[in-house]
Order: C-alpha cells, then sequence, then structure tokens
C-alpha cells in the first residue's frame, strides 16, 4: 500500500510506538499500528531505515510524507551535538593558580599586619598618642569591628598584588596577537584565497604547548582529491594524461598504451573493463550549476555536469573513464547511458545494484546490454575478488595491484560475469526472496550476494590517488621532532592508511610495527595481545636504556579492537585493565595509526589521553564533519579548510587552509605566543610583587596605619600607565629567536614542552626576585634616608618624597628588566621602552608641578623636582636600579654560560644565520647602529 | 620518492590555478608589510658573558670611585647630636620632663652643656630630631587641610572633615586645623657658644630658609592675601588646642607669620620614618670664624614639648652639610660595595667565559 496523495495519507489511522530518544545515529526499534476499519491492527516494524535524521536531504524525490518522532532536542542529531565547552588553555590554568597563591599572600598579608597592629597598639600610648586623637565616632566602635575594618582596609592597600589588570592585558595580547595568525603570509593558501583562520584566541600559546597531535588522514595529510592514475587491464597499464589537481583541462581522451599489441581478446576485454567501471557504481549526475557537491567535474564551454557519490573513488573512477573516453551519461528510466569512444551512446538497462558493505568489500551490478546479454560487474578490494575468480591473467593484475599498494594508491579490482538466461532467474530469484525477508534481512541478503558473486572472470584493476598534501611528510617529520607525538585517526582501511603513514614519514622503514587489529585478536585474546605488545615495549626500552630514539614503535589500532580496549571491564579487576596497559604501550610508541575509526571513537580516543596521568595537551586537526568531535574534545582543534565544507572549520579554534600549515602554526607561532604569554604572566606577577613588597615593609615603620607609601596617582596609574605598554608590546612582539631558526630547529620546541616557563620553580624565581627587588628598594631608601639629610640646603625631605624615591626606582627597575629581558627590539620596542619611562618622568614633572584645584590635598607639590634637585637621590636611584637588576642579569648570564638550553644555544649562533640574505637585510639595517 | 614526485605537480598547478576569479582572492591575501609579518627589523642582543663583561667593569670602575668620594665626603661632614629629653633623673631637662602639663603657664626651661671637639665652618644646620614619633601614621599624615593652608577663606571657617578631631573647638574653626598642626613642635632652642674668656655669646640663628621654596611661596598662603591683617583675617577662627598662642602669632615679621610660618611649614611636611630630624635654624651670618669654633657650649631649652608619654626622644642636631647633604656613610659604602662585586663578578664571568666559550665553540665544530 503506497500514500501518494494527501488524501491518501489522511486516510491512514496508525500509531506509532518508538524508543525513548538515544543519540546512536543507527539504531531506532519502533513500530506502527495501522488500523483498519473493524480488523485487527496490523503492526509492522520500524527500523533505522524508516528514519530520517533532523537535517538529511532528499534526493531523487522532491517530497515525502513522513511523520515526526522526535523533535526539538530529542531529536538525535540534537543528542549528538556535543556543545561546545570552555577550552581553557594550561597557561591559563597556572595563571589561576598563581592566582590563587597570591590570594593567599594577600590575604595572609592582611592577617599578620592586622594582628600585627594590634599587638602593637596595646598600649594606649601607642594606639592613641596625645598628638594623634581618634574621632569620637571611631572610638565608639567595638574593637572587633575595627579589627574587621582595619583588616579590609590592608586588603585594599595591598590588593594591587592581584595583578586585575594582567587578565585585561592577557586578553588584550591573545585577540591583538591572534592577528599576527591571520596576518601571516605564509598561512595563506593560493588556491583557496584564504589565510589561516583564528576562531578563538584563547588558545594560542597553547600551540606552543601540543604533545599529542591527532590528525585525520582523508582531506588533511592528504588531499581529499582522489585521481585516477591508471587501469590495467590484464596486465596493460592505462595511463590517463593532462591531469590537473583533478580537473580535466581539456576533453582529451587519449590512451597511453604502454604495451601495445592489439588482439580479439584484449580488446573484448577492454571493452568491458571500460564499461565495468562506467556501470558499477552509485554516481548520480548533477546539471546544475549550483550544486553543494562533493566532487565536480567542469567542462568549459559545454553545459556542466557533476557526478556526486558518497565515495570520491567512484567520482575519480567515472572521471578517469571519461578521461579514457568513455562517459557515464546518465541513468534514465533504469537505463545506464554511456557516451562510448566512438561518440556513441550505448545503454544498459540496470537490473540489480548489489550495494558496497564494508564486509564484503565490493559491489556489483547487474545489466542488461542491447544485445540481450546479462552481465554482471563487480568491482572491489582485491582481497575480495581473486578468490572468487575462476579465469583471466590474474598474476600480472596482481602483481600491479600490490605495486601500487605500495605507493599508497588505493585500488581496486574489477571482474564480471556473464550470467545466461536460466542463471540470471536463479539470481533474481535469490535476491528477491532475501529482500523480502522480514527476519535476518542482512544475513540473508548477504549469503545471497555470496551465491552471486562468484566465478568471476578478471579484467583489471585501477589505481586511484589520493595525494598526500604538499609537504605532509616534512610537517610530520618537524613535529615528530619537535617531540609531539602524531596519531592519525581515520576511517580507511588499514593497508591504505599505512601506505599513507610510510608516505608521509609517519612511519620510517625503521620504525617497528606493532598491531592491535582485529585479524590478530580474533586469533589470540585481546588480553594477550595486549600483554604481548607491552612487553615487547618494555623489553625495548629496558635494552635501549637511554638511547629510546634507537628504535621506535609505531602502532596499528582499528576500530574495532579499541572498541574492545575501551570496553569498561565488567570483570572487575580481573584481567588487568586494558586502558592502561593501552596507554603504556600507546606512550612507548612515537607514531600511531588507528584505522576503521567511527567519528565518535576519534572523541574517545582524544579523551582518552587527555586523561592519561600526564595529562598531555591534545590539537585535533581534521577537515570532514566526522572530525568535528574530536576537535571539539582536544585542547585545540584546528581545522582544514578542505573540501568536505566548512564543518571542521567552523568548529575548530583555529583553521588552516592546508596541512603543511600546522608546522608554522605550532613550532613557530604555538613557540612565539607560549614564550610571549609566559613572560606576561611571570612578568606581571613580578612587578606587583615589586610594587606592593615595599608598602608592606613599610607598615612596619608607620605604626601598621595602612599608610599607602605611594601616592594615590602613583598607585593608580603604574599598572595602567607606567608599567603596562611595554609588557603589552613585549607580548606582542617578542621573537626570542628568528622565525628562520624555530622553522629550521623545531626541536627547539622541546625546551617549552611542559608548560616549562610557568612551572612552580620558575614562578617562584620569579616571585623571590619580585620581593628581593621590594626590599633593595625599600630598605635602599630605608638606610638612604634614615636621620639624615639629603639636600644641599639642609632642608629635609618628607614621606611623600620617601614614596616617590621608591616608586621611581620601582617604575624603572621594572622596565629596565623588561628590557633586559627583550630580545627583539624593534623600534616600537624602543619607543615604547623608552617612550613609557619618559611619561613616568614627565607625569610626575607635571603631577607635581602645579597646584590641582580639584583636589582636596596637595601632598605631591613639588615633591619629585625637589628629589630630582638632590644629587644624592640620583646616586641612591642609580645605585638601587642596578643593584635590583644585577641577580638577574648573573643569573642569565650563568645559565647561559654553564648550562645553555637548546634554545641559548640557538640565540647565540644566531650570527652563522646571517649567510641568509634576508637576515643580513635586518641585521643590518639594524644592528649597524644600536649593536655595542 | 613521492616528495618529490607531488611538489613538482603541485607548482605546476600554482601557475595554471590562477585563472578563475584571481582579483577576487588577492584582495583578501594578508598584506605583506613587516610587522603584519612580524618581520620588523631588529636589534638582537644577547645576555652572555661575553656582552655583559664590559659593563660589570665599567660599572665596577664607575661606582668605586664615587663610592670612595661619598664616603670620604661623608666622613669630612661634622654632626653633633645631643639627647635632651631627660630621661635619666642626671639629665638638666629630667625635672621639665616630669612635670609635664599642657596648661602649665610658666615656661620650664633646662640648660644643656656640651663641647664640640672640632671647628663647625661654613653654614651650619641646627635640627630637632625626634623618636617614635609617628609623624607618617596614616590618620596623622591625612589629618590636614591644604586648602585652608594655601588660603582658602571658606576653607579657613569650615575646615575639612579629614581634620577630625581637630577641625572644630568650642564651636570655632580651627586655624590651622588638624592632627599634623595641633601637634607642632614647640620647644624653643637656642644656643650660646662660652667663650674660654668667659662670656657667654648667644649664636645667632636664622629661622627663615628652612622650608621648601615652593612650600612657602606657592602651596602655604596666609588667607586674605600677603598683606593682610592676620588678626582680623582669623578673626573667628580659634587655635590648635594644643598651641600657646593663635597661628597670627607665631613670628613677629610678617613674611613669617601666620600660615607661612617656616617652622609651621617644616612641620608640616610629615616625615618618612617614626625617627627623624626637621630643620631648626640655620647659623649663616655668625659672627665667628669658623662658625661653631671648638669648645663649651650651651643649649637654653624651652621645654614644651612632651614626648615621654609615647617613650619618644628629642634631641638637638648640627651639622654641616656638603653638596651630597648631611652625614650618610651608607650611600658610599653602598657604592663601593656593589662596584666591587660587579668588578668581582666580570673576573668570575671572565674565567668562565674563557672555559665555556672554548667549550661552546669546540661542540659546534663538532656539529
Amino acid at each position: 500500500m503506497a500514500f501518494r496523495t494527501e488524501q491518501e495519507v489522511d486516510s491512514l489511522h496508525a500509531t506509532i510506538e518508538c524508543e525513548q530518544p538515544q543519540p546512536d545515529l543507527y539504531k531506532f526499534v519502533g513500530r506502527i499500528n495501522i488500523y483498519k476499519d473493524k480488523e485487527e491492527p496490523v503492526a509492522r516494524p520500524l527500523g533505522a531505515e524508516n528514519l530520517l535524521l533532523r537535517g538529511a536531504t532528499l534526493k531523487n524525490t522532491q517530497h515525502i510524507y513522513a511523520v515526526a518522532v522526535y523533535t526539538g532536542m530529542e531529536t538525535k542529531m540534537a543528542l549528538n551535538y556535543q556543545s561546545k565547552s570552555q577550552k581553557r588553555s594550561a597557561v591559563e590554568k597556572s595563571m589561576n593558580a598563581f592566582l590563587i597563591v597570591y590570594l593567599c599572600i594577600l590575604i595572609s598579608k592582611a592577617v599578620i599586619n592586622t594582628v600585627l597592629k594590634y599587638a602593637w597598639q596595646w598600649s594606649p600610648d601607642r594606639d592613641e598618642p596625645w598628638y594623634n586623637h581618634r574621632t569620637e565616632n571611631e572610638r565608639q566602635r567595638h574593637v572587633v569591628i575595627r579589627a574587621f575594618t582595619d583588616f579590609l582596609a590592608f586588603m585594599v592597600l595591598f590588593n594591587y598584588i592581584i595583578p586585575v589588570s594582567m587578565y585585561v592585558t592577557v586578553e588584550m595580547q591573545k585577540f591583538l596577537g591572534s592577528y599576527f595568525i591571520t596576518w601571516d603570509e605564509e598561512m595563506f593558501d593560493e588556491e583557496l584565497g584564504e589565510g589561516a583562520q583564528v576562531n578563538t584566541s584563547d588558545l594560542n600559546e597553547e600551540l606552543g604547548q601540543v604533545e599529542y597531535v591527532f590528525t585525520d588522514k582523508t582531506g588533511t595529510l592528504t588531499e581529499n582529491n582522489m585521481e585516477f592514475i591508471e587501469c590495467c587491464v590484464d596486465g596493460n597499464v592505462y595511463i590517463p594524461h593532462a591531469i590537473c589537481n583533478g580537473q580535466i583541462l581539456s576533453a582529451a581522451s587519449s590512451i597511453d598504451m604502454i604495451d601495445s599489441s592489439p588482439g580479439g581478446y584484449r580488446r573484448e576485454h577492454e571493452d568491458l573493463f571500460f564499461r565495468a567501471l562506467c556501470l558499477c557504481h552509485t554516481v548520480q549526475v548533477k546539471e546544475e550549476e549550483t550544486v553543494d557537491g562533493i566532487k565536480r567535474g567542469i567542462h568549459q564551454g559545454r553545459p556542466t555536469s557533476f557526478y556526486i557519490s558518497s565515495s570520491p573513488d567512484e567520482v575519480a573512477l567515472v572521471e578517469g573513464m571519461k578521461r579514457l573516453g568513455y562517459t557515464y551519461l546518465r541513468l534514465r528510466d533504469n537505463y545506464m547511458e554511456i557516451l562510448n569512444k566512438d561518440d556513441e551512446i550505448e545503454r544498459f538497462e540496470l537490473l540489480h545494484v548489489l550495494n558496497f558493505d564494508s564486509v564484503r568489500r565490493r559491489m556489483s551490478v547487474i545489466v542488461k546490454s542491447s544485445s540481450g546479454e546479462y552481465l554482471l560487474f563487480c568491482k572491489g578490494a582485491d582481497s575480495s575478488i581473486f578468490p572468487r575468480v575462476v579465469s583471466g591473467k590474474v598474476e600480472q593484475v596482481k602483481a600491479r595491484v600490490e605495486q601500487n599498494a605500495v605507493e599508497g594508491l588505493r585500488t581496486l579490482c574489477v571482474a564480471y560475469r556473464r550470467l545466461s538466461e536460466t542463471e540470471y532467474e536463479e539470481v533474481c530469484h535469490h535476491l528477491n526472496e532475501a529482500k523480502l525477508a522480514l527476519q535476518d534481512r542482512e544475513q540473508r541478503l548477504a549469503q545471497a550476494y555470496d551465491i552471486i558473486e562468484r566465478d568471476f572472470v578478471l579484467l583489471g584493476a585501477t589505481a586511484v590517488e589520493d595525494r598526500l598534501q604538499e609537504k605532509a611528510a616534512d610537517t610530520i617529520e618537524s613535529l615528530h621532532k619537535a617531540g609531539m607525538k602524531v596519531w592519525v585517526l581515520t576511517g580507511d582501511k588499514m593497508e591504505t592508511a599505512a601506505a599513507t603513514c610510510y608516505a608521509s614519514k609517519l612511519f620510517r622503514r625503521s620504525t617497528q610495527i606493532l598491531e592491535l587489529t582485529k585479524k590478530r585478536t580474533e586469533e589470540q585474546s585481546l588480553h594477550d595481545v595486549l600483554f604481548e605488545l607491552n612487553r615487547t615495549v618494555l623489553r625495548q626500552r629496558s635494552i635501549s636504556g637511554l638511547s629510546v630514539d634507537c628504535l621506535d614503535f609505531g602502532l596499528i589500532i582499528d576500530g574495532a579492537t579499541l572498541s574492545a580496549v575501551l570496553k569498561p571491564n565488567q570483570e572487575g579487576a580481573g584481567p588487568g585493565n586494558y586502558r592502561e596497559i593501552f596507554l603504556e604501550i600507546c606512550r612507548n610508541c612515537s607514531a600511531v595509526l588507528c584505522c576503521r575509526m567511527a567519528p565518535l571513537q576519534k572523541a574517545q580516543i582524544v579523551k582518552l589521553i587527555k586523561a592519561s596521568k600526564e595529562h598531555p595537551i591534545t590539537l585535533a586537526i581534521g577537515d570532514g564533519a566526522n572530525d568535528v568531535s574530536m576537535i571539539l574534545e582536544a585542547h585545540v582543534g584546528i581545522g582544514i579548510m578542505g573540501k568536505e565544507g566548512r564543518q571542521a572549520a567552523r568548529n575548530s579554534d583555529y583553521a588552516i587552509p592546508k596541512f603543511k600549515h600546522l608546522k608554522k602554526m605550532l613550532l613557530v607561532h604555538g613557540h612565539y605566543y607560549y614564550i610571549r604569554i609566559a613572560e606576561l604572566v611571570q612578568y606581571f606577577f613580578y612587578k606587583n610583587v615589586c610594587f606592593i613588597f615595599p608598602q608592606f615593609l613599610y607598615q612596619f615603620f608607620c605604626g601598621f596605619s595602612q599608610q599607602p607609601l605611594y601616592d594615590t596617582a602613583y598607585l593608580t596609574l603604574y599598572n595602567i600607565s607606567f608599567t603596562s605598554l611595554p609588557i603589552l608590546l613585549y607580548s606582542l612582539v617578542e621573537q626570542h629567536v628568528t622565525m628562520e631558526t624555530l622553522k629550521r630547529e623545531p626541536s627547539l620546541y622541546r625546551d617549552i614542552a611542559k608548560n616549562s616557563l610557568l612551572r612552580w620553580p620558575v614562578f617562584l624565581y620569579w616571585t623571590c626576585l619580585g620581593v628581593f627587588d621590594a626590599v633593595i628598594f625599600f630598605f635602599g631608601a630605608y638606610f638612604l634616608f634614615d636621620n639624615t639629610t639629603f639636600t644641599s640646603n639642609g632642608q629635609m625631605f618628607g614621606n611623600w618624597t620617601f614614596g616617590t624615591l621608591v616608586f621611581t626606582v620601582l617604575v624603572f627597575t621594572v622596565t629596565l628588566k623588561l628590557a633586559l629581558d627583550t630580545h627583539h627590539w624593534t623600534w616600537i620596542n624602543h619607543f615604547v621602552i623608552w617612550g613609557s619611562l619618559l611619561f613616568y618622568v614627565i607625569f610626575s614633572l607635571l603631577w607635581g608641578g602645579i597646584i590641582w584645584p580639584f583636589l582636596n590635598y596637595q601632598r605631591m607639590y613639588y615633591v619629585f623636582m625637589q628629589m630630582l634637585s638632590s644629587g644624592p637621590a640620583w646616586l641612591s636611584i642609580i645605585l638601587l636600579i642596578t643593584v635590583s637588576l644585577l641577580p638577574d642579569v648573573i643569573k642569565k648570564v650563568l645559565c647561559r654560560a654553564v648550562c645553555p638550553s637548546a634554545t641559548e644555544r640557538a640565540q647565540s649562533s644566531r650570527p652563522c644565520l646571517t649567510v641568509e640574505p634576508s637576515t643580513i637585510f635586518m641585521l643590518s639595517q639594524s644592528s649597524s647602529r644600536m649593536s655595542f | 620518492m613521492m616528495a618529490s614526485s607531488y611538489n613538482a605537480k603541485d607548482e605546476d598547478g600554482h601557475i595554471t590555478v590562477s585563472g578563475p576569479g584571481g582579483g577576487a582572492l588577492r584582495s583578501k591575501k594578508p598584506e605583506n608589510t613587516a610587522f603584519k609579518q612580524q618581520r620588523l627589523p631588529a636589534w638582537q642582543p644577547i645576555l652572555t658573558a661575553g656582552t655583559v663583561l664590559p659593563a660589570f667593569f665599567i660599572i665596577g670602575l664607575i661606582f668605586i670611585p664615587i663610592g670612595i668620594g661619598l664616603y670620604v665626603t661623608s666622613n669630612n661632614i661634622k654632626e653633633f647630636e645631643i639627647d635632651y629629653t631627660g630621661v635619666d633623673m642626671s639629665s638638666p631637662c629630667f625635672n621639665c620632663s616630669q612635670n609635664y602639663s599642657w596648661n602649665s603657664t610658666k615656661p620650664c626651661t633646662c640648660t644643656i652643656p656640651f663641647y664640640l671637639e672640632q671647628p663647625y665652618e661654613g653654614n651650619v644646620y641646627m635640627y630637632y630630631g625626634l623618636s617614635n614619633f609617628y609623624q607618617n601614621h596614616r590618620r596623622y599624615v591625612k589629618s590636614r587641610d591644604d586648602s585652608q593652608l594655601h588660603g582658602d577663606m571658606d576653607s579657613l571657617l569650615k575646615p575639612s572633615k579629614e581634620c577630625e578631631p581637630y577641625a572644630m573647638h568650642d564651636n570655632k574653626p580651627i586655624a590651622p586645623c588638624g592632627a599634623i598642626a595641633n601637634s607642632m613642635f614647640n620647644d624653643t632652642l637656642e644656643l650660646f657658644y662660652n667663650d674660654p674668656n668667659g662670656t657667654k655669646v648667644q649664636i645667632s640663628l636664622a629661622n627663615t630658609g628652612i622650608a621648601w621654596f615652593t612650600d612657602k611661596y606657592v602651596k602655604f598662603k596666609n588667607p586674605g592675601g600677603d598683606n593682610a591683617n592676620l588678626t582680623a583675617v582669623f578673626q573667628g577662627t580659634t587655635k590648635p588646642v594644643n598651641w600657646r598662642k593663635p597661628v597670627y602669632e607665631l613670628d613677629k615679621n610678617a613674611s613669617n607669620n601666620g600660615f607661612i610660618n617656616e617652622d609651621f611649614i617644616v612641620w608640616m611636611r610629615t616625615a618618612a620614618l617614626p625617627t627623624f630630624r626637621k630643620l631648626y635654624r640655620t647659623i649663616k651670618d655668625s659672627k665667628m670664624v669658623p662658625t661653631l669654633p671648638r669648645g663649651n657650649y650651651t643649649l637654653e631649652v624651652v621645654y614644651n614639648y612632651p614626648v615621654r608619654s609615647f617613650e619618644g626622644r628629642k634631641r638637638m642636631i648640627l651639622s654641616t652639610i656638603s653638596w651630597m647633604g648631611g652625614k650618610n656613610p651608607f650611600l658610599g659604602i653602598a657604592y663601593i660595595t656593589v662596584g666591587s662585586v660587579c668588578f668581582f663578578l666580570g673576573v668570575i664571568l671572565l674565567v668562565i667565559h674563557h672555559k665555556c666559550g672554548n667549550r661552546n665553540n669546540s661542540t659546534d665544530i663538532s656539529n
């Protein structure tokens, strides 16, 4: 019964029972009960094949009638939607940890001071000496309230130690800094006409911290630009010319015959072979121009038509045939039309399509030619065709196929079988029976196929290349050298994927491959395989000892085994936790290939590694919608602006046009961003310690009365204008090593691995440096001021001069410290660093130069100028700055001299770079004047 | 092997593909400017032993002489300090310090003899020093009204809230208001030289030129202008509680009276630390040469200022001044120390540089 019109649909009385919403896309269990007037209701099963998912598009029909089963958030797509969780970088996490430390310091400072204050002013003569009475109001306040307000007052006084402005600066740095990625000319792709895209600026520095790279294969490592390379008919190789990136430049249809020995038999097979490829597929032809096709074939001048298929290989094959002179035109009224070499249209009646499935790994069509012959054409993987072949030049074809597979080409074999009338009847019978079965339909179909697809005559083989992306191998090699582990996650079959991995140098010839595949686990139990591999890995490690790099392992695992490994162990602690063993094996493998992966498995793998005990930083890169889940899961998700739509690029944190751009993204931009932000964070804490610690010390000399050391204007402007710009600029333009060096020596990336610049020892060093400097500022000024005259006219300075002296030393020291850390002095750096010091001086002159009418105090009036008019003040400023900077300089020089890191060596060997012309230009422009 | 093959192909691709919509794409291409490509010409210094060495030696060579100079200068400065608080029973001011009362009408005086072992040449400065006096206490520091002191009439009659509880007395505004002004140092110190021939010569002490110029002429102003009748101007205000006389009677000299009295201005500049000294007088036009010859002197104190309640100390200091201020050996010593440390480090670095420099070179070659 069919419902073709609305009235017919309207007449249907039925109820649908279905399961609760669940996210599995490929599973649906339901039942439809159809009621007819007074008969018993008829129940029909509903399966996944009856379900249309949200966002599906109709093919071959204008409309369908349907019932909405799940709506809104209950749809399978909505349930599958992985909410884009906020990603936070490792730097941000350590920043927050540091912040908590500083918060503790702040609170403890305030508590200490409050306690000391009340201990100190125990005697009323100290609390309220005759010269300094409280107001009546204050006196009446309860001591607890007073203590609490004192505590709060100390908090206010010391709150600058929490660098609030750091967060603003970090955000600005990230936002502005990310422009350098978009501006990068080297990451611009001429073909796409697009450069790199930054979707979030929060993770810039995470690019410098990547330890695991998960990459998709098709479209990421390879171009996803299937190209028909050759076909071989009975051992004769045919190569179509005039290929350029998969686009046909002209309708050239020449055939190169390497072995030209025409003969009747050969001729027949050749014709059959080409027809087989033209007929045996599920490609559809679209004639419109505006099509969101996966694959396009452009004919200049002619009305354009596109081949569309879920499999790009098929499109490549059909297009390859077109180039060899056999054009598949269309499927019309169940007749397939082919334009053959002599520009004649041949029509074949399409009788049956035996669809491709991943178990059989082949597909077949049964057609009836115009002459009334029944033909069965089959194409499929070599392993599934050869056993079913009864005649043909198997040896030659096999040799060719193997050769092609080694070169990383995707191969398919083509065979045919001629069916007699009776045989055809039988086939029809088998098929119909299976198709009509209500139970075990799948299984019975498979059986039917098995019976039909046999006794083939081998025609030949095809080779399709999914070309590696430009410089993919170089990129992978660099990533390896930079200490990253590269995992390839692909849905492809193992052989193809492995070939690509070899081609992209993920596996080297020396790599020992460990296999963890279904094939193997069928022979042995998963448990045994895992333990055996683990033993191999561990033995190797114990033998090689220190030189781990001498032999590296590569692991190949497939989706089925992976899900077995990841399956939660119900038997408790019995056979041990596979997960841990698996991770242990992975840890010792420099490269891992996961094939036959489902999209969600990709995310699972990423999650697994993310959650392992080292908590490594992961990066996922992919181009297709199937990579989105892993892109969202990984710490950093990178999308390739690929051919399979924009979904990956849109969901990613960064989008780049090509895989090769990953190298610059990580090794140069990531490295720069990391050192920049690390310095930014540490410097901010440092400069605020320097700033506030003297105030803390001052409390011991002013009766814990919360008297600020610095004037309000200084307190406010210190972080906003006196010291903000130099560090912001540093964090935007610093290049401790040149870009060329970073690209040439990927191993420098290891120097910053594991958040090395923001670890606790480094943080402690900076904080200690800050405290040391603060102590120098304060006690330096203290001993200079102590009970003596500072001027040559005998007049005395007051507390504001004291504070201003400390502040001046502070601003200069902190700025010069940054200057010492700067390795890349552009004119902007000079401008900003010297400019901000100058600004401080000018501001202070102005601030103290005028009686400001709107202020109710004039405490700073002429304080700065009076200070500058005194010789000892100058001398002590110079002295204190020198002393404060000294330890850091010594530490730097000693570290560099005694145990230089790779980065430092690269810096010192910079003069060697002058060989490169661009560097000569740079150095000659800059260093002629400034270097010493 | 594969790499080379596809590279070659792709280059071909680049040439041929430029056709469709090239112009439109070009506009999206990032600009090739030095800034955007992070290729600004830059000076790239590195702190190595080699580059820092000369700096260290130079610092050492400059700092040590400066330090020696400072130290010598500081040593040449003569300074004499005498504590006249009167804590000990033996002290001449013990009685005064004991029987202290704000309300006593009869001033208590005490006389302290002392002996200067060296003659003081040139300008001699006389300071009073207080210890354990927290002029830098927050409540104290803010307890002033700068606009009142700037001569603002409104503030004179309506002192700022900051002055509380020293703003109003008997419903009259206090002028000058605030804790600082209220606690102004009011001892009178006089210096006498006991001539060897028995006569007691009073040394003339100048009470001007002790405050900052800008304070006296800009920051502090009497209300009603320079030539106003101060008594009339301060009508309606009352003197600070602890003062004996109103602000317009601080000095007979009109240009040193009222808010612009220099003793007052000096006191109003709050000290940074609880032990401090303030300039009291200068001895410039002493008729004697040297200014203060060696010999016996007497310090006559009108003891008004109580410090014993908070265990304070009062001192009188006589000091000469050099270009670098008063006696302060710290700066000189610090310079010498830092200079020598730098020099010493320079030597160490030289050694390290020599050793490691060779080692680095050898590794470079082997690489």
